[in-house]
């Protein structure tokens, strides 16, 4: 079996250095399909090598040509792999990950005898991870996860041998890294009024779920899609804001059923606390002008009486009578 | 070692965050062994400063940096060297901000290989806001909340796993309400209110992996608990003369549980199918009382005195399933179905009396009910043909039902009957997409959504929208440029009115790492807003209809960071963030009379204002294990029609670096 191994390994090898010969050469179309044809022959054999338990040949083998990386290895939380030392070879430090080496000690290096992340694409990336960290909740949904189907799969936000954060292995600081890709998130968090994200107090994590989350149980579950949830299922803001939370015996139904974005900008505003509107009349009575079959009760979101002259100031700042505008104990309209 | 400095610039180059602590590191992390650890340590130490011109509340609450000696920021990392430690293998401690910054943070991680992993996160913001466009100014807070989450795992690697966990979210300070008395004819009157709102969450669970499968059970208890007395401070004729308050007391403790269950469950099978499932479980209860008393002059000189006893108790249980199954029926094909169910029901009543003038009126029982019913299905398909290109699409299906039921009884007499109002909203959505790798660098994203409801719970809740998002990027180690646009319109017009918001962004950023001396990074972005939705109020007691409140926001948003490193010694760091919402164009807050007659709408159309921050920061490599940081920072906030909260703000930090 060894010898069989080690023959397709250096079979590919050949093939290997006759193909890097064809790239520095001239010659008609005939001799590019051949060269197609030796490379599925060569991906065939190398597969095959891949797949031959003998040719593991272990992390230290690897610190002939990658010595800053194996020498820095135990800061890594991967080493426990090689630190129990009961892990079979297929689970051990770089081969767990980069598959056998002995093929690419044979053809002295080269990211076609190893399983080279730069090459294999997202999908395989993707399932070199999950071969072991499949296991926790937070990642269930990563299959289904806006960020799978556009490609962006775990190498995307992590380095395992470069990274710049204390924990996860993140590739950059957790901003930076989320920024990259959401230019006008990182603009919002750039407005007056915003959660302080760029002090570094707040993380995008704190609300956001990078691997995918469960279907939202507010709004209509569709959108948005990458908001986790507080532990159990409700919106991430009543994590920090558990003053908003209730239950009240009077709730503010729109909190419960459409969600704090509905009054609110959750990553960053020109106005105060975050509101959609500068002013907060504008606020309530885009919802309550009792028109149409809206509202839990079908017959419109609740008018305002007419004693509001809306031409006085005084009645211009709805939350300075209905101060517990996000439910309360005591009052069906939120005055006390 | 050129790849990972290369790297390491570009991280600093992308985000816009305060001048300190510094980014620069003080040579290359080796760390020194000491017995089987090695340590790697470092610390930064200064003293940050801040002048304000202005107006000071609303610069506490956009920025809020201050005097003083500030640990900005440290890390320390012990990793033992065989991955054998005797107590741990693995221990990390970053801190940022300690000493009197607004906004601090630390942060522990302690592991010992297989046996145990324990998680520390402890944060502290204060939150200061004058509030001045909302309230008059009359909700200003100036809190502080404390975060700490704690979560200990046993066997973190083993089949069996054992979780423990405890948060507490502290908020404490002072803060300002109101109070509205005695009767509708009456009179707004400020409050100080002493803001004290806790809660504690215990969680304890474990996971299993047997058959293949994992099973993760999750419970805790969620305990809140606030008790934020309000009071008068002296007599007080309120916001409109006339009144008169002269006393106030009013406390209202309650305490909340929030018992949970999360049971998850996943399974994935030999590359062909995967399977996960959640059930959730909350129970979440509330008692209360109100006790306030007030003593003042009310409409037409009454002298009135008030007591209102309110006590009573709020439930939300709470209930959610979801299944999720994905199929990789061939190598490049993955079809995901997700099934969600969501049960929540709000119930409530609370026993109410008022005493006016040591005349009680009738006690009453008022209640609500409202329940809010989910079910959601939605299929998923991508599709990898190639390397170069995927397909993606999707179609959600969602029903809500909500009932409620408002009344109220006389007090030992029970609830009058009453059929719930029942609604019933169904959504019918549909996503497609594609993404083009046209070159190794070159990456085309383009994605939409269409999505349709039937009855829209509110006018500005999403009914026929449409979002769309295209992204263009190039990357190569070291340049990086993309564009992007994305648009989300929804219209939800109904009898007697009608609703639409179209929001449009466009954008361009970029980074170039051209040297190891020097990189620069810019973006610009476009956030387009405008919504049109329909209003009825009274004026002068008129009914008003046929109006619309229009809003239009037009901010232009840019950042610019350049580093540059100077004779391999000092590192200079310039970097520029710009705000501004030009609005709808108009040089004075009167509108045009458009779309409202009331001058107060046409005043709310739109908000010009420009926030800008530029900064620039000096590092400079004293020995190969200190360095000197200086650096400053700038803000200016201007709101185009009114100068009252506008402020300028020059801030500053000077500090030492050590690294071991």
């Amino acid at each position: 079996m060894d010898c069989g191994g080690s023959w397709l390994a250096s079979g590919s090898f050949s093939l290997t250095i006759l193909l890097r010969s064809r790239e520095t050469s001239h010659g008609g179309p005939w001799l590019d399909e051949v060269v197609k044809l030796l490379r599925v022959v060569q991906a065939a054999l190398f597969l095959t090598a891949l797949s031959n338990a003998s040719d593991y040949v272990g992390s230290d083998a690897c610190k002939t040509c990658h010595a800053l990386i194996v020498n820095q290895f135990f800061r890594n939380p991967h080493y426990k792999s090689i630190a129990s030392g009961t892990e079979t070879p297929e689970n051990t430090g770089c081969e767990s990950c980069h598959g056998p080496g002995k093929a690419h000690i044979d053809a002295r290096g080269g990211n076609a005898t190893i399983v080279a992340f730069s090459e294999i694409g997202p999908e395989k990336t993707l399932d070199a991870c999950l071969r072991c960290h499949s296991q926790t909740i937070s990642r269930a949904n990563i299959r289904r996860s806006v960020h799978t189907q556009e490609d962006v799969v775990c190498s995307n936000c992590h380095s395992v041998h470069n990274s710049k954060s204390p924990k996860f292995l993140l590739a950059r600081k957790q901003t930076e890294l989320c920024y990259t890709c959401h230019a006008s998130v990182k603009a919002q968090f750039s407005m007056p009024f915003k959660h302080r994200v760029n002090e570094g107090v707040v993380e995008c994590t704190d609300c956001h779920n990078p691997h995918g989350t469960f279907a939202a149980s507010w709004r209509m579950s569709s959108r948005p899609r990458m908001v986790d949830q507080k532990e159990a299922n409700e919106e991430p803001c009543l994590k920090c804001h558990a003053d908003k939370r209730g239950p009240f015996v009077y709730e503010h139904a729109s909190v419960r059923i459409d969600g704090c974005e509905t009054c609110h900008m959750p990553h960053g505003s020109t106005n105060a606390k975050m509101l959609k509107r500068p002013t907060i009349f504008t606020v309530c009575l885009e919802c309550h002008n009792g028109a149409g079959s809206f509202g839990i009760a079908n017959n419109g979101a609740i008018h305002l009486s007419s004693t509001h002259n809306m031409a006085d100031p005084r009645y211009q700042n709805c939350t300075t009578c209905h101060v517990r505008i996000h439910g309360s104990n005591a009052d069906a309209l939120f005055m006390r | 070692m050129k790849k990972l400095l290369f790297i390491s610039l570009s991280s600093l180059a992308l985000a816009q965050p305060p001048v300190a602590p510094t980014n620069e590191q003080t040579g290359a992390l080796r760390g020194d062994n000491s017995g089987n650890y090695n340590i790697i340590q470092s610390f930064e130490l200064g003293y940050r400063f801040a002048t304000v011109g202005g107006d000071g509340g609303m610069y506490d609450s956009t920025v809020n940096y201050g005097d003083g000696i500030r640990l900005l920021s440290s890390s320390l990392t012990v990793q033992s060297r065989d991955g054998h430690g005797r107590l741990f293998d693995h221990l990390v401690i970053t801190t940022q901000g300690l000493g009197n910054d607004p906004y601090q943070s630390a942060i522990l991680r302690i592991e010992k290989n297989r046996l145990y992993r324990y998680d520390m996160m402890w944060r502290l913001a204060q939150y200061v806001d004058p509030a001045a466009t909302v309230s008059f100014g009359e909700h200003a807070m100036n809190t502080m909340r404390t975060m700490q989450d704690h979560d200990f795992t046993l066997f973190p690697d083993g089949r069996y796993r054992l979780f423990l966990g405890y948060s507490r979210n502290l908020e404490t300070g002072p803060a300002l309400t109101t109070i509205q008395l005695f009767n509708a004819q009456g009179n707004e009157y400020p409050l100080f209110e002493n803001v004290h709102r806790e809660v504690n969450e215990y969680r304890l669970g474990g996971e299993v992996h047997l058959l293949g499968m994992r099973l993760n059970v999750m419970h805790g208890w969620e305990d809140f608990k606030e008790d934020s007395p309000e009071s008068l401070t002296s007599p007080s004729t309120g916001n409109n003369p006339g009144q008169m308050l002269n006393s106030f007391q009013s406390t209202e403790p309650m305490h909340g549980t929030s018992p949970y269950w999360r049971v998850g469950l996943f399974r994935e099978g030999k590359k062909l199918w995967a399977v996960n499932g959640r059930f959730t479980y909350v129970a979440g209860k509330n008692a209360f009382v109100l006790d306030e008393m007030s003593a003042g002059t009310a409409f037409r000189g009454v002298p009135t005195q008030l007591q209102v006893v309110t006590l009573g108790n709020a439930e939300r249980p709470a209930l959610t399933a979801n299944l999720t199954v994905s199929l990789f029926p061939a190598t490049h094909v993955v079809v995901t179905n997700q099934t969600s169910f969501s049960n929540i029901r709000m119930i409530g009543d609370a026993y109410f009396t008022e005493f006016e003038n040591g005349f009680q009126s009738s006690p009453v029982l008022p209640f609500q009910y409202l329940g809010i019913e989910t079910f959601a299905n939605s299929t998923d398909l991508a599709y990898h043909p190639s390397k170069w290109f995927t397909l993606h699409g999707g179609f959600e299906y969602s029903d809500r039902h909500i009932n409620s039921i408002q009344g109220q009884s006389s007090l030992g007499e029970p609830p009058p009957h009453q059929a719930a109002i029942e609604q019933s909203n169904q959504l019918k959505a549909g996503t497609l997409g594609f993404r083009l790798k046209l070159l190794k660098a070159l990456t085309v994203s383009v994605d939409g959504e269409v999505g349709r409801e039937n009855k829209p719970i509110y006018p500005i809740s999403d009914g026929n929208y449409q979002a769309f998002r295209a992204r263009v990027e190039y990357k190569t180690k070291v340049f990086r440029a993309g564009v992007y646009a994305k648009s989300d319109y929804n219209v939800n017009s109904d009898v007697l009115t009608s609703y639409a918001s179209h929001a449009r962004q466009y954008g361009a950023d970029g980074s170039w790492i051209p040297r190891s001396w020097f990189s620069i990074d810019a973006s610009y972005t476009k956030l387009h807003l405008n919504t049109l939705g329909g209003i009825d109020y009274f004026s002068q007691g008129i009914d008003v209809s046929g109006e619309s409140s229009y809003y239009i926001s037009n901010i232009h948003t840019a950042t610019l960071g350049a580093h540059f490193t100077v004779l391999k010694r000092a590192d200079v760091y310039a970097g520029y963030s710009h705000v501004q919402d030009v609005g709808d164009g108009r040089a004075a807050p009167d509108g045009a009379g458009l779309y409202s007659a009331l001058p107060a709408f046409q005043a709310a159309q739109t908000f010009p204002l420009r926030y800008l921050s530029p900064q620039l920061r000096l590092s400079v490599r004293i020995t190969p294990k200190v360095r000197w940081n200086a650096g400053y920072q700038y803000y200016g906030y201007r709101e185009e029609f009114s100068a009252a909260q506008d402020y300028r703000a020059n801030t500053g930090f000077s500090s030492l670096a050590f690294s071991f």
